[in-house]
């Protein structure tokens, strides 16, 4: 069935504004990360920054990532951000599926309490959490920052719980009619029709992790293990912020991101686009 | 019981043993912080229920609980339309689709330290280019977005809305692909147009997606420290600040911990019983696809 | 047997004098909050090495919005650094809760006050402000000042601002240095612009020598001099229109205001010099001036505004020695030139008076003002909680702040705001001052 071209003009033209509105923030924040620091606030704002396209063009790159280390901080947070969230994949998928399809004792109990921890900031709990870290040792570790995705996650229960209650009873029965047991029911009939609730959260856990300031803050110690937005917060000053550095590193920070977003839209949702719920 | 006994301890094993050790103990504790006076460098000091009876006679915390509620009820809608909008809109089978869904998801990982600044000077009254814009068209007394008391909480609900609508976005376009295609093909030998479609396939197909997204939202909706702090700083006076803004001031800037934590608990309280009523409501606009 | 154990325990005891003897490192740890100067930092903390070779350091720089989360999480688990910066908004709290080691005998044993600018000093005295013993000691000052811009004067035929400057002088001033295309618009230029930062108020207040806390600074009593000076502040915005409403000026840094040229005159701490340096490059010339003394002023009063930054001790510190000789050296006059902003005073007389810091070649070139104001009667409004009365960093609009801004917008009269600041003020002060 072909989209006739009218539909098509118009929904192009329709994304195109769309993503112009969402797009200009970065693109300045882009062109920022070229301006020298003299530049950045001016009441003509100019698009285009002084250097580009001279020899000096790369200099804010180049100064974070070498003299402020940007560059190891952000392979910390590619490290910490990709286990968090393969961990979140595992601990969730698993308990999602269990409170989507099997039944018992004190189920709605443990999924609000679940819930229940969303809805407490994290401000509040942070230092009852220090000390808790404190005790087993892991202060100056990733642990604090890992371990905890790898065993629970409120929000990535609750998408798989979602996911997995709309999979029709139809698909479970006819397994158990051919006498699956739970782990092969989980992995081999209801995960792979999860690819796109997969896909969000390994988006979003990452993305999440990836955000994350405070936790690194209290928790590590030593610069050679801060993460990425450890290392932003290193371009504000008592009196001051140096925002040419600061965006540069934004813009940096945002391309793992991108990158993920895309690897998981290439090999997860893709696939499922025009396949719907497998047999 | 057709999974059997053992098996659902099993797969909630990882869960219930991170409960357990690092969210139910923390959250206790603040609990029991809730009930003291606490700087976080020194001890805390046994209050009883005088937190909670500061926060009830505070005008600035009823005032920081209207901006919440004011916020949160033109968030979810807000962003669960436009969420919906863009996934519905990205679905098609078009040429370079992944690059318009990636577009649309640079804002939610735009950092908001650099949002917070385009938008302020975009908003500016004083050079503004919307401000410039507005005076283009015509318009005399262009409002202070930001600055006016009046305006303050829904400027920044738009802009979280247009940060947020992308990871939304993302959500209900799992939720779209996982309708399978003979609905709509079914819909379509009936005869429907698009609008039906929408209206009798989607909608309903979605629900289970629709619901969750409406409790992450307005989960979100109170997680607003970030933008707060980079536009307004809950300005001005505090016509823009949130519980979540006021909660990190009271215990990070102020180091009033064991206030902080009571209103943490007020707001819990608040939150969770919406989410009490929404989940008993459920039963009413939720279908599977059984 | 006995005698083989006996052996190796001797054996184990000697070796271990012998490591204590050779070793007898000690490693301080010390936290700072800037971390634009944290290779600056780092040179002079490798310079301190070479001095003490037995001492090494461990330096951590966070910015502030990391810094006291962090430090205040240390503090509970009995983990402070033995070196860390401490700001005259959270002093008082700190010592009260005896975190700050007492340094008054090392400071009297050590230290030449003379080379110091000992005024500055009172702030890190506890419990009183001027007899109390020092638990922390600043490496820095800053005072507000009166940033002009000279082309602006030039145009308008007006003579800059001298000490002898009255209200009035400013006022005529201010109103010459706006511009406007048509009457009650926004007009393109003003003459002067304040919102309710303490750096913006606090200032007008002391020149006209009035108090916003009572003696004691347990409670907010605003006396008649200080509701002129807010009075005055407000004409300008609403009756004399030569400052813009707070809601006007939003969106844009304040602190980039007077650089970008859209106001003649403003009134902020001295470590501004180096931004407008920076933001404003070649665009114009610009002078400092002193803040012009009020209607109602003592004559005499040398009253001013400033505060420092200071450098604390952990109280549990093992290494106290080794400590203070850290600290000696991060406030002595070893430090360099360019750790300091310009406009940012060092505690030093020595490196303050120094052409280096002085810079009479680079704009404003009247930096000595700067440091005569330091020789005065220094006077400020921190109090346990003042983050939470006077509404500042991420509290920004609220508390006295944020009633004073609601003035600028004309949404309430200088009277109402004294009402509003002094119930609040006083709700949050008596929970950190119960008595009276």
């Amino acid at each position: 069935m072909q989209m006739p071209v009218t539909r098509k003009l118009m929904l192009y033209v329709l994304l195109c504004l769309l993503g112009l509105t969402t797009v200009f923030p970065f693109l300045w924040m882009v062109s920022t990360s070229f301006k020298t620091q003299t530049e950045v606030f001016s009441l003509r704002p100019n698009f285009i920054p002084r250097n580009l396209f001279t020899d000096k063009m790369w200099d804010n790159y180049q100064t974070i990532l070498v003299r402020h280390k940007f560059l190891r901080y952000v392979q910390n947070s590619l490290f910490v951000a990709t286990t968090a969230a393969f961990g979140q994949l595992v601990a969730c998928s698993m308990a999602g599926f269990a409170f989507a399809r099997m039944k018992f004792r004190g189920k709605e109990i443990l999924f609000g309490m679940l819930l229940a921890t969303l809805m407490i900031p994290v401000e509040v709990t942070i230092i009852p959490e220090y000390l808790i870290m404190l005790k087993l040792g892991w202060y100056n570790t990733y642990l604090p920052l890992i371990v905890p995705s790898m065993m629970v996650g409120s929000f990535g229960t609750f998408l798989f719980r979602s996911f997995f209650e709309n999979i029709p009873s139809s698909l479970e029965d006819a397994a158990f009619i051919d006498g699956v047991n739970s782990w092969q029911m989980f992995f081999k009939v209801f995960l792979p029709n999860a690819k796109p609730a997969i896909a969000s959260l390994f988006i979003i856990a990452f993305m999440n992790n990836w955000n994350d300031l405070l936790r690194p803050v209290i928790y590590l110690d030593s610069d050679h293990l801060w993460t990425a937005t450890m290392g932003l917060m290193q371009f504000k000053g008592n009196y001051g912020t140096q925002w040419h550095l600061l965006l540069t590193g934004s813009v940096v920070s945002v391309i793992p991101l991108i990158a993920v977003y895309i690897l998981m839209q290439r090999y997860f949702v893709e696939g499922m686009l025009s396949s719907g719920v497998k047999g | 019981m057709k999974y059997g006994r053992v098996a659902p301890w099993i797969f909630l094993l990882p869960t219930i043993v991170g409960l357990g050790l690092f969210r139910v103990g923390p959250i206790i504790a603040a609990f029991l912080v809730s009930f003291t006076r606490w700087n976080v460098i020194s001890a805390p000091r046994w209050l009883g229920l005088a937190n909670y009876s500061e926060l009830i006679n505070s005008e600035v915390f009823w005032r920081v609980l209207k901006n919440t509620a004011v916020f949160s009820l033109t968030y979810v809608p807000g962003v669960m339309i436009c969420g919906l909008f863009l996934a519905v809109l990205v679905n098609n089978k078009l040429r370079g689709i992944t690059f318009f869904r990636g577009l649309y998801y640079l804002p939610v990982i735009t950092s908001t330290v650099a949002i917070g600044v385009v938008w302020s000077w975009i908003l500016s009254p004083r050079f503004g280019i919307l401000t410039r814009f507005l005076h283009g068209l015509g318009v005399v007394n262009v409002p202070s977005f930001l600055g006016d008391s009046r305006y303050a909480l829904l400027t920044l609900v738009v802009v979280y809305v247009w940060k947020m609508a992308g990871y939304h976005m993302i959500l209900f376009l799992a939720g779209l692909q996982n309708i399978p295609a003979v609905y709509y093909e079914a819909a379509k030998i009936d005869g429907a147009t698009p609008w039906q479609q929408l209206r009798y396939v989607t909608l309903p197909l979605l629900s289970t997606t629709t619901f969750f997204i409406m409790i992450i939202a307005l989960i979100q909706s109170l997680q607003t420290f970030d933008l707060t702090f980079a536009m307004t700083e809950g300005g001005p006076n505090n016509a823009s600040a949130t519980l979540s803004f006021f909660t990190y001031v009271n215990a990070f800037v102020h180091f009033r911990m064991g206030y902080a934590a009571s209103m943490s608990f007020v707001l819990f309280l608040i939150v969770g019983t919406l989410t009490l009523v929404n989940f008993w409501a459920r039963k009413y606009w939720v279908s599977t696809l059984d | 047997m006995l005698k083989r154990v006996s052996m190796f325990l001797v054996v184990l005891l000697m070796l271990s004098f012998a490591a204590g003897a050779a070793g007898q490192e000690i490693t301080l740890r010390y936290f700072m909050w800037d971390p634009t100067f944290a290779d600056i930092e780092r040179e002079l903390i490798d310079e301190f090495e070479k001095q003490n070779p037995n001492i090494k350091v461990e330096m951590t720089a966070m910015d502030p919005s990391s810094y006291w989360p962090r430090i205040s999480a240390m503090a509970t688990a009995g983990e402070l650094p033995d070196v860390f910066c401490m700001s005259t908004g959270y002093f008082e709290q700190w010592a009260q809760d005896g975190l700050l080691m007492n340094i008054q005998e090392l400071v009297d044993r050590d230290l030449n006050v003379d080379d110091y600018f000992v005024e500055v000093f009172s702030e890190n005295r506890y419990p009183d402000k001027q007899s109390g013993d020092m638990y922390a000691i600043p490496y820095a000052w800053v005072t507000p000042v009166l940033f002009y811009n000279k082309d602006m004067f030039d145009e308008a035929g007006l003579a800059y601002p001298d000490d002898n400057w009255t209200w009035d002088d400013f006022l005529a001033a201010a109103q010459k240095l706006t511009v406007r295309s048509g009457p009650r618009l926004p007009a393109e230029r003003y003459g002067f612009f304040w919102y309710g930062r303490y750096a913006h108020i606090e200032p007008w207040v002391y020149a006209n020598s009035g108090r916003i806390l009572n003696e004691q600074k347990t409670r907010i009593q605003i006396d008649d001099r200080a509701r002129e000076a807010l009075q005055f502040l407000s004409d300008l915005t609403n009756v004399h229109q030569v400052s813009p409403p707070y809601k006007e000026i939003v969106g844009i840094s304040q602190d980039n205001l007077f650089p970008l040229g859209q106001v003649a005159m403003w009134v902020d701490g001295s470590w501004n010099i180096e931004n407008i340096r920076r933001t404003a490059g070649e665009d114009f010339r610009f002078g400092i001036a002193r803040v012009p003394k009020g209607p109602s002023a003592v004559p005499g009063d040398t009253t001013t505004y400033f505060w420092p930054d200071a450098i604390a001790i952990s109280a549990t510190t093992p290494h106290k020695e080794a400590a203070w000789a850290l600290v000696k050296f991060l406030v002595g006059e070893h430090r360099p030139i360019e750790s300091y902003m310009a406009g940012k005073v060092p505690i030093h007389k020595g490196l303050a008076y120094s052409k280096e810091w002085l810079q009479e070649d680079r704009q404003p070139g009247n930096m000595q003002l700067i440091l005569e104001q330091g020789e005065g009667v220094g006077r400020t409004t921190f109090t346990l909680g003042w983050s939470e009365w006077r509404g500042y960093a991420a509290t920004g609009s609220s508390g006295m702040n944020g009633e004073l801004d609601k003035v600028s917008n004309g949404e309430q009269t200088v009277d109402e705001a004294i009402k509003a600041i002094t119930e609040y003020g006083n709700g949050v002060l008596s929970r950190y001052y119960p008595e009276e």
